[in-house]
């Protein structure tokens, strides 16, 4: 392996001396990035804790509250509703997006020729901001200056008005995530088929297995280490899903598309009760760690799986 | 013959219709951003009118879309440089030291967890904090947040990319008389190099595109970053669709222009390393 000689200029002996000992000691090296991580992850998630146990009065911390502020949300019938919709959103945006993704990534995997051309067109939803995947669909559901109005017109159907309704808004979002990450799962299902050993494919298919066989003895029980990744880790990310909801349809029309997320940011900064909207928050952190346990199991194998 | 055949026309279409239904509303976007007002209530149509570069002269005129692109460069400059710095410095520790404790696993699930975490569970008490501190509506409270974030992203990327290259090559330049230092410089660098611009460009990506965090603690133009921007420009009684559209643009263009340029990463870093 060739490694290019860079000429290293000589600077001052001491700097290098310095460079040398930080180098050498690993604890040096780690500290910066432990501070940074304390100070912005770790230090919030405790205070947000704590702040949970506190009642909040126009914003202001006036004392402990025990678990009122647990009590108070698990009575609340708008938190159950909102826990509700999120996992309806999640369950059908998750399911849907996994299946199509399988799909796609399965028709581009033997066409070689194009797979690159279609990997860089198809990811382009998932690049850009969310917020501005919100705006673009505010352009496209919008009942006068919209699309999706006149499409449907075509096929002689009357508007759908898709945000103004209750059980339209709600497909309407999910429909948004659903274009805007499935990209996500085919391009890892993808990889995934890619790095595949081909042997037992091959050998199923000399023995006479149709394709069909092939994919569900074969290709799928090989596939589903990077397959769980790319779930689970959509999973967490859908279930913290805000910037679309919030230019869309800010949880309307009523609370149809109302998520956790968007219900504790309401809580805590229109009505500035940090505390109950920390023990809503902390109660998903507590389904979110589940999940990242899960995730980082799978992980593993898919790294050992496709590391050759 | 033929049944092989009609399958490889509707795989064809398939993907073709695929394409149309990604690329379309970012067409739908774009034509929006070029037309007068009077047409963009005019029905479907597939071009502009009479294109027009006015909607973005107003988004840049009145609402502020210098300002915001300014405060993303700074920030997200500034924050993703610092982070590398961090990042790469700690994962290289994690990639060459054994530590005690089991160091090693338990930092990478740590800035796992940090990574993944979704921000909804982190923006309350950072608000608290940064109120506390006074750093509300600033750029540098922005700053410390991304900084700190996007460390876990850098350490957990570059740990994996830092992992494959082989010790003995480093060791070897180290018996040939080079410092640790040396060796780091001249033969681990540059053979990192490549992991380490693709971990910068999705750490810019990622950092760019924050929301959540953005509209909380800032305000005012005077902090606020693109997204935020853009989004300020929907709150209105009546919306600006033009305007809009175009700031949509602009916001969207750095992004995918960087996302194309990572593409061949992009798995690696959406899995954080996990598929490559």
């Amino acid at each position: 392996m060739a490694t290019p000689s860079v000429a290293v200029p000589r600077r001052g002996r001491r700097r290098s001396d310095f460079w040398a000992r930080v180098l050498a000691s690993p604890w040096l090296l780690l500290t910066p990035a432990a501070l940074a991580l304390a100070a912005v992850a770790l230090y919030p998630l405790v205070y947000g804790i704590r702040a949970s146990f506190h009642k909040y009065r126009y914003g202001r911390d006036v004392g402990s509250a025990g678990f009122e502020n647990y009590k108070d949300v698990f009575q609340d019938h708008t938190f159950w509703t909102a826990m509700g919709t999120t996992a309806k959103y999640v369950a059908l945006a998750v399911s849907v997006e996994t299946l199509l993704g399988l799909g796609l990534a399965l028709l581009v995997s033997n066409q070689l020729r194009f797979s690159r051309f279609f990997r860089v067109t198809l990811i382009l939803p998932m690049t850009i901001a969310p917020v501005v995947v919100g705006v673009i669909w505010r352009l496209m559901y919008a009942s006068d200056i919209g699309v999706v109005n006149p499409l449907f017109n075509a096929f002689g159907l009357s508007d759908p008005n898709v945000l103004a309704n209750p059980g339209s808004a709600f497909l309407g979002v999910v429909v948004v995530d659903i274009w805007e990450w499935t990209p996500l799962l085919f391009l890892i299902i993808l990889a995934g088929l890619q790095s595949l050993p081909q042997e037992p494919l091959e050998a199923a298919r000399v023995d006479g297995a149709g394709p069909v066989r092939v994919f569900f003895d074969h290709t799928l029980p090989l596939l589903r280490p990077v397959l769980m990744v790319a779930v689970v880790l959509r999973l967490i990310d859908a279930i913290g899903t805000f910037d679309q909801i919030f230019v869309l349809t800010k949880g309307g029309p009523g609370t149809a598309t109302q998520l956790i997320s968007t219900y504790s940011y309401n809580t805590a900064f229109l009505f500035t009760q940090y505390g109950r909207a920390m023990a809503m928050v902390v109660s998903l952190l507590v389904l979110v760690l589940i999940l990242m346990v899960v995730a980082i199991r799978y992980m593993r194998s898919a790294a050992m799986r496709t590391a050759s | 013959m033929t049944r092989e055949r009609g399958i490889s026309y509707a795989r064809v279409a398939t993907l073709l219709l695929a394409i149309v239904v990604a690329l379309f509303p970012f067409w739908w976007m774009l034509v929006t951003s070029f037309k007068q007002p009077v047409d963009i209530f005019k029905g479907v149509s597939l071009v502009p009118q009479h294109p027009t570069g006015d909607n973005y002269n107003r988004l840049f005129s009145n609402y502020h879309m210098g300002d915001f692109l300014v405060n993303s460069l700074i920030v997200v400059t500034v924050a993703v440089a610092v982070s590398l710095v961090l990042g790469t410095l700690a994962a290289y520790a994690l990639a060459r030291y054994r530590l005690r404790f089991h160091l090693n696993e338990s930092a990478l699930v740590v800035s796992l967890l940090v990574r993944t975490l979704p921000a909804i569970l982190l923006v309350i008490p950072l608000y608290l904090t940064l109120s506390k501190a006074g750093l509300l509506n600033t750029r540098l409270g922005l700053i410390i947040i991304y900084t700190g974030l996007n460390t876990s992203f850098v350490i957990w990327m570059m740990q994996s990319f830092l992992e494959e290259i082989p010790k003995e090559i480093e060791e070897a330049a180290m018996v040939d008389g080079d410092s640790r230092l040396r060796a780091l410089r001249r033969v681990v660098l540059p053979l990192a190099g490549p992991g380490l611009a693709a971990t910068a460009i999705f750490s810019v990506i990622v950092t760019y595109n924050d929301f959540l965090l953005a509209l909380t603690v800032t305000s005012t133009p005077s902090a606020q970053t693109v997204p935020v921007g853009v989004s300020t420009l929907i709150g209105k009684i009546q919306i600006e669709w033009g305007p809009m559209a175009a700031a949509g643009v602009v916001g969207a263009l750095p992004i995918m222009i960087f996302a194309i340029l990572v593409q061949r990463h992009f798995v690696r870093g959406l899995t954080l390393g996990a598929v490559k």
